[in-house]
């Protein structure tokens, strides 16, 4: 079993819901996970199944009635009854499990129906007849359907199944054989996500992470960041298993995150020596994310590390700090009181950090630099770019055109960083149903604004005759400086 | 290590280098002693470059002026390289690669297919950040071209890029010794008796009719695990029969995107108030004005047959009032006016590139039920609500 391919205790994951919304999991095992209105299962019963399968979840009628002391008995993928069943009569039932195909026949589906024929109805809509147009079709509201809202609630209460209660609907629906079949169909999808019961289990992607705080509504405090410029950002600053990276992220740990998996792709035990110093605002770091991800405390302590903008653009003396402190050699540290261990213990971290922030923050050349920052980028960005090696790209992240449009301008008159270039993505979705092929009528505006550069290393200061002007146009740079202020 | 896996420091002779002349002119080069580059720019020694940092802005007088000539001696990097590179075939560009490569989690586990290889823009991408990558290309030239272009740069020295000439459409993905490959390199003999063990997660097909090659997928993708591929076509028409071809083989989430990509230009854009513009129309009726007086003069003492009605015309004064400096040449971001930071869209940009299908497939969707009885076992006096044991311990237990 692989904890990056398989259903895994202890991993957090992602479930997708019937609704297409995601849930964010963390497998203890013999626990119950809950999905609301869409019922529960059980952990047990998903472990070891491939990430991205779907899962149905079926109850008994007699479920809830019978709930002693069942236990969790060995052969929990048919064991359908819960441990704790009376404990809690508000709590959802927990239902028994099986593998479906895909989330489409979950759909279509459970009536028995697989994929369907090209221009065939589903089962449901054969039975009723449809309308060419809808001409006939009057808007009365919500006294079309028949069934109240109670009479619904009741039916679920009786644990009818997810079918039953739509096929009732569509019985009691007035003019649903003057809809068009196409408008059948979107109501037979829109009542199936309301009343299916199955779920896929994904791994915690960074993507999958990100559509997580989207469908939360959680996207602005990610800088609505979209998959696509996440995407970008990685590409263009040629993320790699081996660099060093200087990052400013103001996403809560997404952006580094990604970073992280581009790296290592969830692997704890890689051996590859990338790093990620994350340069903070504020006194500690918000990187409240990384909780969801699955990697372990030390991986991330190895990998990840972090420093103020104050000690990094005012970092501590060397000298300072080694007459602050003086490691003791073993024998010295033998012969110390035990009680007196703990605070050596203390101080001598506060040391070996004091000198991996001055190693930071004034020798390490960095491999690249990635900021997605709300501070003002003209002011912060070239002050980082310092200590970014020559020939590295260079990205910030901003959900606004015009802060990276003024730092672009910034850049374009420092010698130092070459060609600064502002670019923007966006994915456009379709309906992508055979012979029904159209762009999605609505999508979400996220996904803000790069500049991507790299950094250089002008004609030095000794030569400081060959220093070429940014007013005056040298002579190798001229095409380029010629298709940015003319064109 | 590569060209472009290694993160260079300096300059060094062998290197294969990007030289920067303007955005969009960026010749690869191989530093070799004693060369020169040369652009109309004026010749750049090679032996000026050798031992100077990578990113280094090298300098030289151009010929017949007192004038400098400018490069910047970069290190590759598959972005770069797919601006620069020479096209065999219409290239897939970063901002669909690098989407493709987002959504189809790419990473070091990641066992990537790519077919076909084309003009090996993307292979660099994939070469990057997959855990290995299977490239084919049916094209005997193109193969020929893309193998020896990935020797020079490398990518065959960090072990995991592999290209194989092959139609995948007719003849499948399966990997024999028998093949026009370079998997069986640096192999043993015995190694080579056995097919090529591929177990794809991540598939890309860039090729003109996807739905032949899709039915060859299923024994080389990874059978206990999720699949899940792209298909890059330019025409509607071509997703269509995609679509078609998934289902019939059990290929799920199916979803079309378009990519659409832009670059802005960042501009100036001179500010010019109102009342300035009104101001400068005073000033040039006034002085219109004094013409206008002497004129009505010679033209009263004509009819009052004055002698000498010529009068001297009068020195005019130049423009007094030009805020936006008319008639001059003024730069843009001249410092004597104000200008606004504005923002332009590429002159052309890439409208479509192609559609890409991306679609998910798990060969068996079941699970090793002894070895997870024997996890649930171990497992079974754990309490949900216990306290978690450290992360620590976690994969000790998880990593069976």
């Amino acid at each position: 079993m692989d904890p990056l391919k398989h259903i895994t205790y202890y991993n957090h994951v992602l479930v997708r819901l019937p609704s297409n919304n995601l849930k964010v999991c963390e497998l203890k095992p013999n626990s119950d996970v809950s999905l609301g209105k869409f019922g529960a299962f059980k952990v047990n019963d998903i472990i070891g199944y491939p990430f991205g399968t779907t899962f149905e979840i079926h109850y008994d009628n007699a479920i809830e009635a019978s709930a002693p002391d069942a236990g969790p008995s060995g052969d929990a993928a048919q064991e359908g009854t819960s441990s704790k069943g009376a404990r809690n009569k508000f709590k959802i039932p927990v239902g028994r499990l099986s593998v479906i195909e895909s989330r489409l026949t979950a759909n279509a589906a459970a009536t028995g129906l697989g994929s369907e024929e090209e221009g065939t109805p589903q089962r449901e809509l054969q039975l009723v007849g449809n309308s060419d147009s809808n001409k006939n079709l009057i808007n009365i509201g919500s006294s079309i359907q028949k069934l109240s809202s109670e009479e619904i609630e009741q039916l679920k209460q009786q644990s009818v199944s997810s079918n039953e209660i739509i096929s009732k609907m569509i019985e009691a629906h007035g003019s649903f054989h003057q809809k068009t079949v196409y408008s059948q169909e979107k109501y037979l999808k829109r009542k199936k996500q309301k009343f299916a019961k199955f779920f896929t289990v994904e791994y915690m992607s960074s993507s999958g992470l990100l559509q997580y705080l989207i469908d939360k509504g959680d996207v602005l405090r990610a800088m609505d960041l979209s998959e696509e410029s996440m995407g970008m950002i990685l590409n263009l600053a040629n993320i790699r298993s081996n660099g060093t990276y200087l990052c400013v992220d103001e996403t809560g740990g997404l952006l580094v995150y990604a970073l992280l998996e581009r790296m290592f792709g969830g692997e704890n035990d890689s051996a590859a020596q990338g790093k990620i110093v994350v340069v903070h605002e504020n006194e500690h770091p918000n990187l409240d994310l990384l909780k969801f991800s699955n990697y372990t405390e030390e991986f991330i302590q190895q990998h990840v590390k972090t420093v103020s903008i104050l000690d990094y653009f005012e970092p501590p003396v060397t000298e300072e700090v080694k007459e602050a402190f003086t490691p003791l050699t073993d024998e010295q540290l033998k012969s110390l009181k035990s009680n007196k261990k703990g605070a050596y213990y203390r101080r001598l971290k506060w040391y070996n950090t004091q000198l991996e922030i001055i190693e930071w923050a004034t020798k390490q050349q960095y491999d690249g630099l990635v900021v997605a920052s709300t501070l003002h980028l003209p002011t912060f960005v070239p002050k980082l770019g310092e200590r970014v090696h020559g020939s590295r790209p260079i990205v910030c992240y901003s959900q606004f055109k015009e802060t990276v449009l003024e730092l672009s301008h910034t850049l374009y008159n420092d010698l130092r960083y070459l060609a600064p270039t502002i670019v923007e993505t966006r994915c456009r979705p379709f309906q992508t149903i055979r012979g029904r092929l159209h762009p999605v009528m609505t999508m979400r505006g996220g996904g803000g604004y790069m500049m991507w550069c790299h950094k250089v290393i002008p004609v030095g200061a000794a030569d400081a005759a060959l220093q070429p002007r940014p007013e005056e146009a040298p002579q190798g740079a001229e095409a380029e400086s010629k298709k940015q202020k003319t064109e | 290590m590569s060209h472009f896996s290694e993160y260079k420091d300096l300059i060094q002779v062998g290197d294969l280098a990007l030289v920067w002349i303007s955005r969009d002119n960026i010749k690869p080069v191989t530093i070799t002693a004693g060369e020169t580059f040369n652009t109309r720019y004026g010749s750049f020694p090679h032996d000026d470059m050798i031992g100077k940092p990578y990113g280094s802005q090298i300098a030289v007088r151009t010929k017949g002026s007192n004038r400098f000539g400018f490069i910047h001696v970069l290190q590759p990097t598959p972005e770069l390289w797919t601006i620069s590179l020479p096209h065999r075939t219409q290239i897939v560009y970063t901002p669909d690669s690098s989407y493709i490569m987002q959504r189809l989690q790419c990473s070091p586990h990641s066992r990537v297919i790519e077919a076909g290889t084309g003009s090996g823009s993307f292979s660099h991408a994939f070469a990057r950040s997959a855990g290995h990558l299977f490239s084919y290309e049916f094209h005997e030239v193109r193969y020929e071209q893309a193998k020896k272009e990935f020797e020079e740069h490398g990518l065959f020295r960090d072990g995991n890029v592999t290209i194989t000439h092959r139609d995948v459409c007719h003849d499948g993905f399966t990997i024999k010794n028998t093949d026009k490959t370079t998997f069986f390199d640096g192999k043993s003999a015995e190694e080579a008796q056995q097919p090529a063990c591929i177990g794809a997660d991540v598939i890309f097909l860039d090729l003109p009719a996807p739905w032949d090659a899709i039915p060859n997928l299923d024994c080389v993708i990874s059978q206990n695990s999720k699949t899940s591929m792209c298909c890059f076509s330019p025409c509607i028409e071509q997703v269509d029969k995609t679509l078609e071809a998934l289902e019939k083989h059990g290929w799920t989430e199916v979803e079309m995107v378009e990519i659409q990509g832009r670059q802005y230009e960042s501009r100036r854009q001179m500010v010019r108030h109102l009342d300035d513009a009104l101001q400068r129309l005073r000033d040039v009726r006034e002085r219109k004005q004094v013409g206008v007086e002497r004129r009505k003069r010679m033209f009263n003492k004509i009819i009052s047959d004055q002698e000498e009605p010529y009068e001297e015309r009068p020195e005019t004064p130049k423009t007094q009032f030009n805020p936006f400096g008319k008639g001059s040449r003024v730069k843009e971001g001249d410092s004597n006016y104000s200008w606004k930071e504005v923002s332009k869209v590429e002159s052309e940009i890439k409208s479509h590139t192609s559609y890409l299908t991306f679609a998910s497939k798990i060969v068996h969707k079941a699970r090793n039920e002894e070895l997870v009885q024997s996890i649930i076992e171990e497992h079974k006096d754990v309490t949900p609500e216990s306290t978690l044991p450290g992360k620590k311990d976690k994969k000790q237990s998880v990593n069976k």
